[in-house]
C-alpha cells in the first residue's frame, strides 16, 4: 500500500473488524474510544500524508491490539460457565464429548441414504445354492440373455445341475389405480413379470401378505418394493388387496418385499407374479436356479459353468453366478481394520501406560479400577464412533460402490482406529493417577544438548495439586519412561484457589 | 477467585501496577500509558478494562466542545479511584522500582498539561 488513504482505510477496517467481537451494548463506545486513540497515534507516529511503511506498521500494530481488547471485553461480558470451567480436563468431560461425537455420527449415519441402503441390504439372505444364469458370452450382469423358450425347455427336462427355476423380465409399465385412487397417476414403474415361484425359490419374506386371500384370488399378485411402498403408498400397512393397472394387466397388491434386497439385476419397483410367465413375445429375461448337489460341486468361487441343452437339442455353455452375498459385511470389514490397527499401534506410539501398571503405591484399588474403567470406556466409545464414520465415508457418497466402498471403509477404519487408539493411550498417560484429570501447563525443563548428562523433558502439573508428571524428551537407560511425582500437603498453598477433587 | 478492590492487600500484576502508577503520574489516556510504559496496545487496554471493572480506575469522556476546538475526536480519560490509590500504595511497597520507572518529576509535568485539556 503506497497511499496514506489506503493505510487509513486499512486501519479503520481493522478496528471495525475487531469491534464485531465486542458485545453489542458496548460496541459504539468502544469503537469511539479506539478511533479517538487511533487519531492520536497517527498524529504521533506519522508525518502528514506519509505512507512510510515502518510508521504505518506501528499504527497497524496498535490497531491489532484492538482485537485483544475486544476479546477481553467479550470474555468479560459472557456469563460464567462454572459447569464447563469446573469440568475442564476431567474424565467426565472427556467421556461426555466422546458420547456427543458418537451420537452425532450415529445420527448422520441414519440420515445418509447410502448408509441406510447398505444397512437394509445386508440382513436379507436368499436361500443357499441359488444362481443367476446368464449366457457365458455376456459379461454385463444387467443384460438379460435367456429367452423364454430356453427357460421352458429347461423346465420340462430334468437338468443335472439345477432342480428349480424361476424366470423374470423387467418392463417399464404405466401404473394407474383401479380403486381406490392411492397410487400416483401415470407413474412409470419397472415391473418384473416373474414366475409365481420366484419368491418361494428365493426364500425371501413378503411383508403384509395374506395367504388365504392370495389363494382365492385369480388376479396376479403384485409384490411392491419397499421403496415404492414408502414413496407411493406412504408405508401404509393396509396396502394389500389394492388393485392396480399395470399397462394392459391388472395386479393385486399381495405384499411388500425388502428394497433391493434380492441383489437381482434390473431396477425393479414391483414384481408381478404371473402363473403364465414368461411371455414368449417379451424377449430375453433373467433365470434364477437352485443348484443340485452336482451343481454345487462344480462351483468355483461364486460361479459355476453350466452346460445346458437348448430347445433344438444343442448343448451350449452358461454361467451361473451365486446370489449369495459374497461381499464381506461392513462389520467384518470394520473388525479387520481394527485388527490391523491393533497390530500397527506399537509403530506410532508406546503402548505402555507409563507408571500406571508398575507404581501402585499411593492409590487405592478403587483408584486403579477407575483408571482402567476410564480406559475401557474410552475404547468402548471410540469403537462405534469409528464404525459409523467409516460407514459414512464409504457409503455416504453414492459415487463409491462395491469394491471401492469396501476399500474406503477398510482404509478409514484402519486409520481412525490407529490414531484413535493412539490418542486414547496418550490421553490416559497424561491423566493424574489420583484424580484422573489431565495434567496441564507443560514446561520444558533442561537442555536437549545435555541429554546424556542430565534429565531434560517436559513437566506437567495436575491442577488438583496431586501430582507432577515428568516426561523425558529422549528415553534413556536411567529415565526410560514418564514418572509421576506425588505431591504432599506442603504443596497445598500453590493450589489454594483451585478445586481439589477428592480421589 | 474474586478480588476485593477495597482491600489494600490486593495484589496486582506488575503490568497493572505500572498502569496505575502511570495514571497516577498523569498519563490519563491509553496511548500515553503505552508510550510511557512501553507496553503494547493489546496489553494496556484490556488491563485498563479489568482495572475499571475492579473499581480501581474510572473513565470519562472529554467534552465534545474541547475536541471540536482542537479539530480532533474526543478521547476517553482515566483516573484513579480512592481504592485504586490505596492499591497503588500497596503495589509500590511490593514493587519498589515502580516509582523509579515513572518518576515523580514527569508526574507533575504531565498532570498539569493533561489537566488543561480535560
Amino acid at each position: 500500500m503506497r497511499s496514506p488513504l489506503a493505510w487509513r482505510l486499512f486501519h479503520r477496517t481493522l478496528l471495525l473488524g475487531a469491534s464485531l467481537l465486542v458485545p453489542g451494548s458496548q460496541r459504539a463506545e468502544w469503537i469511539r474510544e479506539w478511533r479517538g486513540e487511533l487519531w492520536h497515534v497517527r498524529q504521533s507516529c506519522l508525518l502528514p500524508n506519509s505512507a512510510d511503511r515502518r510508521s504505518q506498521s506501528e499504527v497497524t500494530a496498535f490497531c491489532l491490539g484492538a482485537f485483544q481488547d475486544a476479546l477481553c471485553l467479550r470474555r468479560a461480558g459472557r456469563p460464567d460457565q462454572p459447569f464447563f470451567t469446573g469440568m475442564r480436563g476431567t474424565p467426565q468431560l472427556c467421556l461426555l464429548m466422546m458420547a456427543a461425537i458418537l451420537a452425532s455420527t450415529y445420527t448422520i449415519a441414519l440420515l445418509l441414504p447410502g448408509v441406510r441402503a447398505e444397512r437394509n441390504l445386508r440382513p436379507q439372505k436368499v436361500n443357499p445354492n441359488l444362481v443367476l444364469i446368464r449366457d457365458q458370452g455376456t459379461n454385463n450382469r444387467a443384460v438379460p440373455t435367456i429367452s423364454p423358450s430356453e427357460f421352458h425347455s429347461w423346465e420340462v427336462r430334468k437338468q443335472q445341475y439345477f432342480d428349480a427355476l424361476a424366470f423374470y423380465q423387467v418392463r417399464q409399465r404405466m401404473v394407474g389405480p383401479v380403486s381406490p385412487a392411492r397410487a400416483r397417476d401415470n407413474a412409470v414403474w419397472g415391473v418384473a413379470h416373474a414366475s409365481s415361484n420366484l419368491f418361494t425359490l428365493l426364500g425371501l419374506p413378503i411383508w403384509f401378505t395374506d395367504a388365504g386371500t392370495n389363494a382365492s384370488s385369480d388376479t396376479p399378485q403384485l409384490i411392491l418394493s419397499e421403496r415404492v411402498w414408502k414413496n407411493e403408498f406412504g408405508a401404509d400397512p393396509h396396502v394389500t388387496g389394492t388393485l392396480l393397472h399395470l399397462g394392459h394387466q391388472t395386479g393385486r397388491i399381495a405384499g411388500v418385499a425388502a428394497d433391493d434386497a434380492l441383489g437381482l439385476p434390473g431396477r425393479i419397483d414391483a414384481w408381478l407374479l404371473d402363473p403364465d410367465a414368461p411371455d414368449h413375445e417379451a424377449g430375453p429375461g433373467f433365470v434364477v436356479a437352485h443348484l443340485t448337489p452336482d451343481g454345487v460341486a462344480q462351483m468355483w468361487g461364486s460361479c459355476v459353468s453350466i452346460a445346458a441343452n437348448g430347445p433344438d437339442g444343442s448343448e451350449y455353455d452358461l454361467l451361473g453366478v451365486s446370489l449369495d452375498d459374497c461381499r464381506p459385511s461392513t462389520m467384518s470389514i470394520y473388525l479387520f481394520g481394527l485388527l490391523l490397527a491393533l497390530l500397527s499401534l506399537p509403530a506410532i506410539t508406546s503402548v505402555s501406560l507409563g507408571e500406571y501398571s508398575v507404581n501402585p503405591q499411593k492409590t487405592s484399588w478403587i483408584g486403579r479400577l477407575q483408571r482402567w474403567s476410564l480406559l475401557a470406556a474410552k475404547a468402548a466409545l471410540l469403537a462405534p464412533i469409528v464404525y459409523f464414520i467409516s460407514l459414512e465415508l464409504a457409503y455416504g457418497c453414492t459415487r463409491f460402490r462395491g469394491e471401492s466402498a469396501i476399500c474406503l471403509q477398510l482404509a478409514s477404519c484402519f486409520t481412525l482406529c490407529l490414531f484413535g487408539m493412539g490418542w486414547i493411550l496418550k490421553d490416559q498417560r497424561q491423566r493424574c493417577p489420583v484424580c484422573l484429570r489431565r495434567v496441564a501447563h507443560p514446561a520444558q525443563v533442561g537442555q536437549a544438548s545435555r541429554t546424556f548428562l542430565d534429565w531434560n523433558g517436559t513437566e506437567m502439573m495436575c491442577m488438583g495439586g496431586h501430582t507432577l508428571l515428568h516426561v523425558p524428551s529422549l528415553p534413556t537407560s536411567w529415565f526410560g519412561t514418564q514418572r509421576w511425582l506425588y505431591l504432599d500437603t506442603s504443596w497445598g498453598f500453590l493450589f489454594a484457589g483451585s478445586t481439589r477433587p477428592t480421589p | 477467585m474474586a478480588r476485593d478492590p477495597k482491600s489494600p492487600e490486593t495484589k496486582l500484576s506488575h503490568t497493572a501496577a505500572m498502569i496505575l502508577q502511570a495514571l497516577d503520574a498523569g498519563f490519563v489516556y491509553g496511548f500515553s500509558i503505552m508510550e510511557m510504559t512501553g507496553l503494547p496496545s493489546g496489553t494496556v487496554y484490556p488491563a485498563m478494562r479489568r482495572l475499571e471493572g475492579d473499581d480501581l480506575i474510572r473513565s470519562h469522556w472529554e467534552k465534545q466542545s474541547i475536541a471540536d476546538a482542537e479539530q480532533r475526536p474526543p478521547r476517553k480519560y482515566y483516573k484513579l479511584t480512592p481504592a485504586g490509590k490505596i492499591t497503588l500504595e500497596a503495589s509500590r511497597r511490593r514493587y519498589p522500582l515502580l516509582e523509579r520507572l515513572i518518576p515523580s518529576a514527569i508526574s507533575g509535568l504531565v498532570s498539569s498539561k493533561e489537566a488543561r485539556s480535560v
